[in-house]
C-alpha cells in the first residue's frame, strides 16, 4: 500500500510537469497582452512596448518558460504582474472562501444526493423515484448562474433570509461565515447532486438485483439493512469515483458561483487574471488546481480499499 | 420579523450591553461600503492609468493644484505660486502643516520627484519636460520650475484629472521608474491606503487621515476642502451587475458607480434608492480607423463610413431605450462644454447618405478586400457599437472581418501596424471618457501626428497646428477658435468617427448623502445618516 503511495506521488511530477509546459506554452500562444492593459486605453504604442519591456514580455519563449520553471522548482510561483503581489500570497488571500465554498457544497451534496439516490432506487418506477430523476434532469440542464440568481432573489431580496453576496471568514464566527455560503453551496451543488443521484440510483439499481441482495432478503433481513448496510456499500465505489471527478466540475462552477455571490475565491481570481492576462497568476492557479485534482484521484483510488477488501494495491 | 432582523436584534441586545447605544449607529455610519467600475488590481497611478486606479488614487494622494467644475485649476496643495514676466519660471509653495501618511512633513523635493516622475507618462508632462531648464527646490517648502519657453496651461497641467495625474509622492517613493510599479503606497490625501486589507479583485479599504488639513473653500470636484465625513471607505468589487444591484436594495453596499443600464427601471422602484447621472462630462464613443493600410489610408473611405454612421442607432445599441443618456455629437469635444463646436462637422450633422458613401468608396478604390473589425464582446458597449457598425458597413457593400474577441486580446492587437492578413486591423471600438475631450490637452485620440499618434496612427498637420494654438492661446476666446480649426479639419481628415455622447447612472442608498456628480467618485463631503 506505502509503496502505491510513493508511486503514485511520484507519478504526479510528470503529469505537472506536462500540465506546467502545456500551460505555459497556451498562454505564450493566446492573443492579449498585460502591458496594454496596464498601460490603459490612452496609452501610447510606446508607453506599452516599455511596459512590456519592463515586464520580461519581451525575451524569447524559452527563457521565459526555462526562468518560471526554476522559480517553481524554488518554491517561487512569481509575481502578479498586476498587483506586484507575490502569487502565493494572493492565492493564500483566496484559498478559504474556494475551500469553504467546496467543503460545504460537497457535504450538502452528498447528504442530499445518495438518499436521495438510494430512494429512487428502493422505489424504482413510483413516483418519487419519477421525481429524484425529474430533479437531476433539471440540475443538469439549468446553468449554475440562474440557479444563482433565483435563489439570490427568492431568499435574499424577497424573503430577506439570507445575504446577497459575500463572504465571511470562518474566523469571525460559524454563523456569518455559514449564512455566506448557503445560497452558493445550493447553487453550485444542484448539479452535483444530479449528478450523484443519478449514479447513486443506477448503481443501487445494479446492486440491488444481485443474488446476494435476494439471499439477505429472504433471510429476513430488513428493508434499511439491505439498502444502507448491503447494497449501498457495494455501490460505493462507482458513487466515489463520481464524487471525485465531480471535484473538477466544481472547480468549473466555482468560477461561475464565485462571480454570481461575490465570493472573492480562487475561481474569480483566475477569471480576472484571464482578463487582463496576468500570466503568473494562471499559470500559479492552473498548477494549483491540476495538483488538487491529481491528489483528489489518489485519494479516491484509496477509498476503494475501504469500500472494496477485493482491491488492494 | 424575519430571521436577519431576529438575528440581528439579539446581536444588538449582546452589543448594546458594552457599547452606548448611540455607538451603534455611528459606528455604521462611518463606513462607506462603495461598488467601483472595476477592480483595482493595482495601485499606482502613474504606472497604469485606468480610471479606477486614478479613482481611488484620489483619495490618497494629494495634487498640487485641482480642477473645479469650471475646469478651472485651483490651488490645492499649493499656497501660493509666482510667474516670471516673461512666463518662463514659475516658482510654487505648498501649504504649511502638509503630512505624508507616515507622519512626516511633505517636503517640496518630494514634489520636485513627483513631477519628475509623473512627466514621464502624461502627454502635458511630457511638454513640459521638453521645454524644462530646471526643477529644483529652493528651500522646503517651495520649488522652480524654468522653461525655455513659456507654457499657459502649466496650472492645468498640474490640475487635470485626465489620467495620469499629477500626484504627489514621497521623494523615497518618487524615484521609482515610471514604467515599474510602486510598492509602497503612502500619500498626503484625506485617506490612507490600508494595504494589509487588500485582496485585489475582491476589496481594498482606506481610513481617515486624521493628520489632513483640508483647504478652507468648499469642495469642488478636485479642487477647494476635502473634508471626510465618514472614517472608512470600503471598496467592494462586484463583478456581477446583477449582484450588486441586489446588494445595493439590500443595503449591502451603500453607493454603486456604474449600474447597468437595464438594471435601473428595478432599482428606481426601491425608494430607498437614488439614481442619478454619474458624470454630467459622459464619454465619447470612437470608431477607430488604423490610417496606415487600406482601404483607411485613404480619407475617402473613412468619410465612407462616417456619412452612414448613425449616431442614434449606436447609441441605443449602448445605453438602451433611455433617449435622456446620450446626445447627438456634431463635433469631437465633448457636448455641452465650452470647447464643443460644430465648425465644419456637415459630415457628422447631415442626414445619412449611403449612396455618398458609397461612390466615396468607389473613388477611394475600394473593390470589396476584408476590413478587419476587432469588436470586444467583453465591454458592452464596445460589443454593441461593434454590432451597430457591421450592419452599416456592410449595407454599403463592406466586407466586414468581424474579430469577436475580448478586450485584453483588443488591446495588444491594437498595437500591431502590421496589415490585417499580418495580424494588423482596420478598425476598433472604444470610449473616451467626456472629461479627456473637453479640450485637446489629454484627447489623445484627436492627435495626428503620424507615428507618435495613438493606435491607428493619423497624420495631419492641420489638426497638430490647432492644438499647438490651443497650447498657445491665453484666453478663452482663442482656446475656442483654435479648438474649431481643430474640429474643421478632424472633420475632413477623421482620425476617427465619434459614434455619439452618453452618459451613465450611479446609484446609491438614499441614507447618503453629499455625492456630487462629476468625472469621477469624490468621496469628500459625502456622509451616511
Amino acid at each position: 500500500m506505502w509503496a502505491y503511495i510513493v508511486r503514485r506521488v511520484l507519478a504526479t511530477i510528470p503529469v505537472m510537469a506536462v500540465v506546467a509546459l502545456f500551460v505555459f506554452s497556451l498562454l505564450y500562444i493566446a492573443p492579449g497582452d498585460p502591458a496594454a492593459v496596464i498601460a490603459g486605453d490612452q496609452a501610447t504604442p510606446e508607453d506599452v512596448e516599455r511596459i512590456r519591456a519592463s515586464l520580461g514580455l519581451d525575451r524569447p519563449y524559452l527563457v521565459r518558460f526555462a526562468d518560471w520553471l526554476w522559480d517553481i522548482l524554488n518554491g517561487d510561483l512569481g509575481t502578479s504582474i498586476f498587483t506586484n503581489l507575490p502569487v502565493s500570497t494572493m492565492i493564500a488571500q483566496r484559498i478559504e472562501p474556494t475551500l469553504s465554498l467546496m467543503v460545504v457544497t460537497i457535504l450538502l451534496a452528498v447528504s442530499v444526493a445518495v438518499p436521495l439516490g438510494v430512494v429512487a432506487a428502493w422505489k424504482q418506477g413510483t413516483l418519487a423515484d419519477r421525481a429524484v430523476m425529474g430533479f437531476a434532469v433539471l440540475g443538469f440542464s439549468v446553468p449554475v448562474f440562474v440557479v444563482g440568481y433565483v435563489l439570490a432573489f427568492v431568499f435574499a431580496l424577497e424573503l430577506d433570509w439570507l445575504p446577497v453576496q459575500g463572504y465571511t471568514p470562518i474566523s469571525q464566527g460559524f454563523l456569518p461565515w455559514i449564512e455566506n455560503l448557503i445560497l452558493p453551496a445550493i447553487a453550485l451543488g444542484t448539479v452535483y447532486i444530479a449528478l450523484i443521484a443519478r449514479i447513486t440510483r443506477a448503481t443501487m439499481l445494479e446492486v440491488l438485483s444481485q443474488d446476494y441482495i435476494r439471499t439477505a432478503r429472504a433471510k429476513g433481513v430488513g428493508q434499511r439493512a439491505i439498502l444502507f448496510l448491503h447494497a449501498l456499500k457495494n455501490a460505493a465505489v462507482p458513487i466515489v469515483t463520481v464524487i471525485g471527478i465531480g471535484i473538477a466540475l466544481l472547480i468549473g462552477g466555482a468560477v461561475v458561483t464565485e462571480s454570481v455571490f461575490a465570493i472573492p475565491g480562487l475561481g474569480r481570481l483566475t477569471v480576472d487574471a484571464i482578463l487582463r492576462r496576468d500570466y503568473p497568476v494562471i499559470q500559479g492557479v492552473v498548477l494549483l488546481f491540476s495538483f488538487v485534482y491529481v491528489l483528489v484521484n489518489l485519494v479516491i483510488d484509496l477509498l476503494y480499499t475501504l469500500f472494496d477488501p477485493r482491491i488492494r494495491y | 420579523m424575519n430571521r436577519r432582523d431576529l438575528l440581528a436584534l439579539g446581536a444588538a441586545a449582546g452589543a448594546a450591553a458594552l457599547l452606548p447605544a448611540p455607538a451603534l449607529s455611528q459606528a455604521a455610519n462611518r463606513v462607506l461600503r462603495f461598488v467601483p467600475q472595476a477592480n483595482l488590481a493595482n495601485f499606482d497611478p502613474i504606472w497604469g492609468t485606468q480610471f479606477v486606479v486614478r479613482n481611488a488614487s484620489m483619495m490618497v494622494w494629494d495634487t498640487l493644484y485641482g480642477i473645479d467644475n469650471t475646469f478651472t485649476p485651483r490651488r490645492q496643495m499649493v499656497e501660493s505660486e509666482e510667474v516670471s514676466a516673461d512666463g518662463l519660471t514659475w516658482t510654487f509653495r505648498l501649504r504649511p502643516n502638509l503630512r505624508w501618511h507616515d507622519g512626516e512633513p511633505v517636503r517640496a523635493q518630494d514634489c520636485v520627484a513627483s513631477l519628475e516622475r509623473w512627466m514621464v507618462r502624461d502627454g502635458m508632462g511630457q511638454m513640459i519636460r521638453a521645454l524644462r531648464q530646471e526643477l529644483v527646490a529652493v528651500d522646503d517648502r517651495s520649488f522652480r520650475l524654468r522653461l525655455s519657453a513659456p507654457y499657459p496651461k502649466m496650472l492645468l497641467a498640474l490640475g487635470k484629472n485626465n489620467t495620469p495625474i499629477a500626484f504627489m509622492m514621497p521623494e523615497r517613493i518618487a524615484r521609482t521608474d515610471p514604467f515599474q510599479q510602486i510598492t509602497e503606497y503612502v500619500g498626503s490625501g484625506p485617506m490612507r491606503f490600508n494595504r494589509a486589507e487588500w485582496v485585489p479583485g475582491a476589496r481594498a479599504t482606506f481610513s481617515r487621515f486624521e493628520q489632513y488639513v483640508p483647504r478652507d473653500e468648499p469642495p469642488n470636484w478636485l479642487a477647494g476642502g476635502k473634508r471626510m465625513l465618514v472614517d472608512r471607505v470600503e471598496w467592494i468589487i462586484q463583478p456581477d451587475p446583477a449582484t450588486a444591484s441586489a446588494a445595493l436594495q439590500q443595503g449591502e453596499v451603500d453607493w454603486w458607480e456604474t449600474p447597468l443600464n437595464d438594471l435601473i427601471p428595478v432599482m428606481r422602484r426601491n425608494r430607498n434608492i437614488r439614481i442619478e447621472v454619474a458624470d454630467p462630462l459622459g464619454n465619447v464613443g470612437c470608431l477607430r480607423f488604423n490610417h496606415l493600410h487600406p482601404p483607411f489610408n485613404d480619407p475617402r473611405a473613412r468619410q465612407a463610413v462616417a456619412w452612414v454612421v448613425n449616431q442614434p442607432d449606436f447609441m441605443r445599441a449602448v445605453v438602451g431605450g433611455d433617449d435622456a443618456l446620450w446626445k447627438q455629437m456634431n463635433g469631437f469635444f465633448t457636448p455641452e462644454t465650452p470647447n464643443y463646436t460644430e465648425a465644419g462637422a456637415e459630415i457628422l450633422s447631415r442626414p445619412r447618405d449611403p449612396a455618398m458613401a458609397r461612390r466615396l468608396l468607389q473613388e477611394a478604390g475600394y473593390s470589396g478586400q476584408p476590413v478587419t473589425m476587432l469588436v470586444a464582446q467583453d465591454l458592452a458597449p464596445l460589443s454593441a457599437m461593434g454590432q451597430v457598425a457591421n450592419a452599416a458597413l456592410r449595407a454599403i457593400g463592406m466586407n466586414v472581418d468581424f474579430v469577436a474577441t475580448d478586450w485584453g486580446t483588443v488591446g495588444a492587437r491594437r498595437a500591431s501596424r502590421e496589415p490585417r492578413e499580418r495580424g494588423g486591423w482596420n478598425i476598433f471600438f472604444t470610449w473616451f471618457a467626456g472629461a479627456d475631450c473637453t479640450n485637446p490637452a489629454s484627447y489623445l485620440g484627436l492627435r495626428a501626428h503620424g507615428d507618435g499618434a495613438w493606435f491607428g496612427w493619423p497624420n495631419d498637420p492641420a489638426i497638430e497646428a490647432g492644438r499647438d494654438k490651443w497650447f498657445a492661446a491665453r484666453n478663452a476666446a482663442e482656446e475656442k477658435a483654435a479648438c474649431e480649426e481643430i474640429n474643421r479639419a478632424a472633420c475632413q481628415s477623421l482620425p476617427f468617427v465619434p459614434t455619439g455622447f452618453y452618459r451613465a447612472y450611479q446609484a446609491w442608498r438614499s441614507n447618503v448623502n453629499g455625492i456630487v456628480s462629476g468625472p469621477l467618485p469624490w468621496f469628500w463631503g459625502v456622509s451616511k445618516s
